[in-house]
C-alpha cells in the first residue's frame, strides 16, 4: 500500500447521498477510522469510500456536520453545543453509537 | 401626585355614595372630565389643522385659476368661496367616519401642502438616482405613511385593525402589522407570536458558566466539544415528554439515558415505559423515587427474563413487588435495591428463600427495621452463589449479622458500612473466615476497629484489588505500615483511607506516635502498591507530614497507573507536593484538593483537572491548557515564585 492517503474521503448514505469530508475529520469516528485504515485491508480503505446501509442522508449529513464542528472546536474551552433538531436526535443517537463518536 | 396632595389639603363637604365609591376605587370624576375635554380639544385641533391645510390648497389652485381667467375676478372669487364652503361640508362628513374611509383621507393628504413639501424633499433626496420613475405609486406610499401617523391618542376610541372592534386607546395599545392600533386581546396575540419567534434566546453567561463548572466537577468533558452521543442524549432528555419510544437503542446507551433522566428528575410513571423492552435483561434506575408500586410490577411484566435490577430510592417497593419477583423473575442474578423500606421482614425472607440460590450480587442500602439480622442469617444459608455483597446503612444489622456473613466463604466482594457498634474481634473473625477469597474489601465507619483488624487483613487477604477502610481513629500509623510491609497481596488498584486520623480538639496535631494513616503508612502503601495503583483517597488523613508527601511524590518515583488522587483537608499539602504528584503520575487525570490552604498559584498541565484549590475570584477547578506540558507548568510556577 504505497499510495498516499487522499485528503478527502466519501461517505455514502443508504439513499444515495454522498458526502466528501476531510479524512482528518472523519476518522474521529472509531468505526470509520478502522474502515479506512489501510492496515486492515477493507475495501473502504482502497476506494476511500464508506457506504452506510443503515444511515440515511439526513442523519449522515448531521454526522458530517458534527465532524467539522468537532474539528473546529477541538481545543477550545466552553464549546457551544451543536444544534440538533429534536426529531432527528434518536436516529442520530443510534448513528453516533454505531459510529462511535 | 399633585392631584392627591390637592385632595388632601382641601376641606371636603358631605359626599354622595357614588363619590365615596369612586374615591375608594381611585377613580376621580374630575380627571375623567379633564381627559374627555382634552381629547375633545385635540380632535378639534386636528380637524382645524386639516381644514387649514385643505383651505390653503384651495387658495393655491385659485391663484392658478386667476392666471388663466383674470378678467372674471368677482365671479371667480365668489365661486371659490362657494367651493371652499362645499369642501368644508364634505370635510366634516369625512371627519365623522374618517377611519372607515381611508381612501378618501389619503386622497386628501395628497392634496395637502405638507404632502407637497415632503414630496419635494423626497425628490431632492432621490436626485442622485434616476428620479424619473417617481410615479403615482410613490405618491400613494408617501400619502399612506402620512395617514398612518394620524393615530388615535390615548383615551380616544378607535377600531381595532385586526378584529375591527371598537376599543379605548391606551398608551400600551400595540401597533398592528399595517400600522394601525390593536385592541387588548389582539395585541396580546401579536406579542405572543413575537415571543415564540424570538424563542432561541441566549441564556445569561453566568448560568452557562455555572453549568460548565458543574459538568467539570461531574467529570464530563473538561475540554473540547462533547461527543455526539452526549449531545444527542441531552437533546432526548429535553424532549422526554414528546417521546413515544426509544427504539432499539443498545443497553449501554439506554443506561446512560436513564442516568440523565434521573438526574433531570423526569424518571416517572410516564417515562419509565421507554426503558422497558422485552429483549432487555436489565433495568437500571438510579433514582426511582417517583415510581409507584404498579410501575415496579410493570418492569417484571414487560421484561420476564430480567437479570439485573437497579432501583435506588425505591420508596414504593412493597411486599407485592417481592412476590412478583418470586413469581416471575426466574433469571434474576443481580439485585440492587436502595431505601425499599415498605418491604417487611417476611418479604425479605420470602425473596431470599426463593431467589437466593440464583443471586450473584446483592446490594442493599438505607434499610430500616424489617431488614434484620434474621434476614442476613437466611441470606447466608440460602445465597450460596452470592459473590458480591453490599450492606450500607442498614441500621438494624448488628454483630449477629456480621457473624452470619463470616459463613459465606464464596464472597469475593464485600462492602459494609456500619451503623451499629461492631467490635474488633467480630470483624477479625469475619476477615479470617472470608478474607482469603476477597477481591474487594470495603469497611466504612467501623470506628471500633483497631490495629488487630489491619493485622488480620495482612494475614488473611492475599487477593485484594480494592481496599477501603475509612473513618477510624483507633488504628495507628504503625499498623498501616505493618499492613503494607511484606504483604503477599499483589499491588492494590484502589485505596481509600479517608478520615483515618486522631480526633482530639485539644491536641490537633495528634499524639507523637501518629494515629491514622500517616508518614510510615503512606510510604509503605506507595512502596507496596505504587506500581498498579489507580485511585487513592487520602482525604482528611491530616497527620501525613509535608516531608512524607515530598518523599513519596518526589518526581523521580513513578506511579504509572495513578489517575485520581484526593488530598482534601490535608493541612500539609503544599505547592511542592502538588507539583511532585504531577511529575510522579504521568497518567493523572484528576486531583482533588479541597481545603488545602497552603497551595496557591498552581499552573495545571494539560489533561489534568485540579479541583478545589481556590484562586481568588476564579473557578474552583482548574483545567490544564493544551499548550502546558508538565515541564512548562513547572517553569511557569518557578517564574511566578521568583
Amino acid at each position: 500500500m504505497a499510495t498516499p492517503l487522499t485528503e478527502y474521503v466519501t461517505l455514502v448514505s443508504n439513499d444515495g447521498f454522498e458526502f466528501k469530508v476531510q479524512r482528518s475529520s472523519a476518522i474521529l469516528s472509531g468505526a470509520i477510522k478502522r474502515m479506512l485504515d489501510p492496515n486492515n485491508g477493507f475495501t473502504e480503505a482502497r476506494t476511500n469510500r464508506c457506504v452506510f446501509e443503515n444511515l440515511n442522508g439526513v442523519v449522515l449529513e448531521k454526522v458530517c456536520e458534527y465532524f467539522y464542528y468537532n474539528e473546529k472546536h477541538k481545543d477550545a474551552k466552553d464549546v457551544p453545543d451543536m444544534e440538533i433538531p429534536p426529531e432527528l436526535c434518536l436516529e442520530l443517537l443510534m448513528a453516533a453509537d454505531y459510529l462511535n463518536v | 401626585m399633585s392631584n392627591r396632595n390637592r385632595n388632601l389639603n382641601r376641606i371636603r363637604g358631605p359626599h354622595s355614595a357614588l363619590t365615596d365609591f369612586l374615591a375608594a376605587n381611585n377613580i376621580s370624576a374630575g380627571q375623567i372630565r379633564d381627559d374627555y375635554q382634552r381629547r375633545l380639544q385635540q380632535a378639534q385641533q386636528r380637524e382645524e389643522q386639516e381644514r387649514i391645510a385643505n383651505g390653503e390648497t384651495a387658495t393655491v389652485k385659485e391663484e392658478d385659476e386667476e392666471m388663466v381667467e383674470a378678467e372674471d375676478e368677482i365671479v371667480a372669487e365668489s365661486s371659490t368661496a362657494a367651493r371652499a364652503r362645499g369642501r368644508r361640508a364634505t370635510d366634516d362628513a369625512a371627519a365623522a367616519k374618517k377611519k372607515a374611509q381611508e381612501e378618501k383621507a389619503i386622497a386628501k393628504i395628497k392634496k395637502s401642502k405638507e404632502f407637497a413639501k415632503r414630496k419635494a424633499a423626497k425628490k431632492l433626496g432621490d436626485d442622485d438616482d434616476e428620479n424619473d420613475d417617481y410615479n403615482d405609486e410613490d405618491d400613494d406610499f408617501l400619502a399612506r405613511e402620512m395617514y398612518k401617523k394620524a393615530k388615535a391618542m390615548p383615551g380616544q376610541l378607535d377600531n381595532c385593525e385586526i378584529c375591527n372592534k371598537r376599543f379605548t386607546v391606551t398608551p400600551y395599545s400595540k401597533t398592528g402589522p399595517d400600522g394601525g392600533l390593536l385592541c387588548t386581546p389582539c395585541g396580546k396575540n401579536i406579542t405572543k407570536d413575537d415571543k415564540s419567534a424570538k424563542k432561541p434566546q441566549k441564556k445569561p453567561a453566568g448560568r452557562k458558566r455555572r453549568k460548565l463548572e458543574s459538568d467539570k466537577l461531574d467529570g464530563l468533558a473538561s475540554r473540547g466539544p462533547k461527543t455526539l452521543q452526549q449531545l444527542c442524549i441531552e437533546k432526548v432528555v429535553t424532549h422526554h415528554d414528546e417521546l413515544d419510544e426509544l427504539g432499539d437503542l443498545p443497553q449501554p446507551v439506554l443506561e446512560r439515558l436513564s442516568e440523565i433522566f434521573t438526574k433531570k428528575r423526569v424518571m416517572n410513571s410516564q417515562t419509565l415505559p421507554l426503558f422497558l423492552r422485552p429483549d432487555l435483561d436489565a433495568v437500571i434506575i438510579h433514582d426511582a423515587a417517583y415510581l409507584e408500586t404498579e410501575d415496579y410490577q410493570q418492569i417484571f411484566a414487560v421484561i420476564p427474563h430480567i437479570e439485573n435490577i437497579v432501583l435506588k430510592n425505591a420508596c414504593q417497593f412493597k411486599d407485592e413487588n417481592i412476590s412478583y419477583i418470586v413469581e416471575k423473575a426466574n433469571n434474576l442474578k443481580h439485585l440492587k435495591l436502595y431505601a425499599a423500606n415498605l418491604v417487611s421482614e417476611e418479604g425479605w425472607i420470602q425473596l431470599i428463600k426463593s431467589r437466593g440460590a440464583q443471586l450473584e450480587s446483592l446490594k442493599l442500602q438505607w434499610l430500616d427495621q424489617p431488614f434484620s439480622d434474621i434476614v442476613v442469617f437466611q441470606l447466608s444459608v440460602f445465597c450460596k452463589n452470592l459473590t458480591r455483597l453490599k450492606f450500607k446503612l442498614c441500621r438494624s444489622l448488628t454483630e449477629v449479622a456480621i457473624n452470619a456473613l463470616a459463613e459465606m466463604c464464596q464472597l469475593e466482594h464485600l462492602s459494609l458500612q456500619a451503623t451499629a457498634d461492631i467490635s474488633s474481634p467480630c470483624l477479625i473473625n469475619l476477615i479470617k473466615s472470608i478474607g482469603p477469597n476477597l477481591r474487594t474489601l470495603s469497611l466504612e465507619d467501623f470506628s471500633f476497629a483497631d490495629d488487630e483488624v489491619l493485622n488480620q487483613i495482612h494475614e488473611s487477604c492475599t487477593e485484594l484489588r480494592k481496599l477501603r477502610f475509612t473513618n477510624n481513629d483507633n488504628c495507628t500509623d504503625a499498623a498501616y505500615a505493618t499492613l503494607f510491609t511484606n504483604w503477599p497481596n499483589p499491588p492494590l488498584r484502589f485505596v481509600d483511607f479517608n478520615s483515618t486520623r486522631d480526633i482530639d480538639n485539644s491536641n490537633p496535631h495528634g499524639p507523637a506516635d501518629a494515629v491514622g494513616l500517616a508518614d510510615k503508612g503512606l510510604k509503605a502503601l506507595m512502596a507496596h502498591s505504587g506500581a498498579k495503583l489507580e485511585t487513592v483517597d487520602l482525604a482528611s488523613c491530616r497527620h501525613i507530614s509535608k516531608n512524607a508527601l515530598h518523599d513519596v511524590f518526589d518526581g523521580v518515583k513513578q506511579y504509572p497507573e495513578l489517575r485520581e488522587v484526593n488530598l482534601s483537608f490535608m493541612q500539609n499539602v503544599d505547592q511542592l507536593a502538588i507539583v511532585g504528584i504531577f511529575k510522579s503520575s504521568p497518567a493523572l487525570k484528576k486531583l482533588i484538593a479541597f481545603g488545602c490552604f497552603n497551595v496557591e498559584d498552581v499552573v495545571v498541565p494539560a489533561g489534568i483537572v485540579l479541583i478545589g484549590i481556590p484562586r481568588a475570584q476564579d473557578a474552583i477547578e482548574q483545567v490544564g491548557e493544551g499548550w502546558v506540558s508538565v515541564e512548562n507548568a513547572l517553569g511557569a510556577m518557578v517564574q511566578a515564585a521568583a
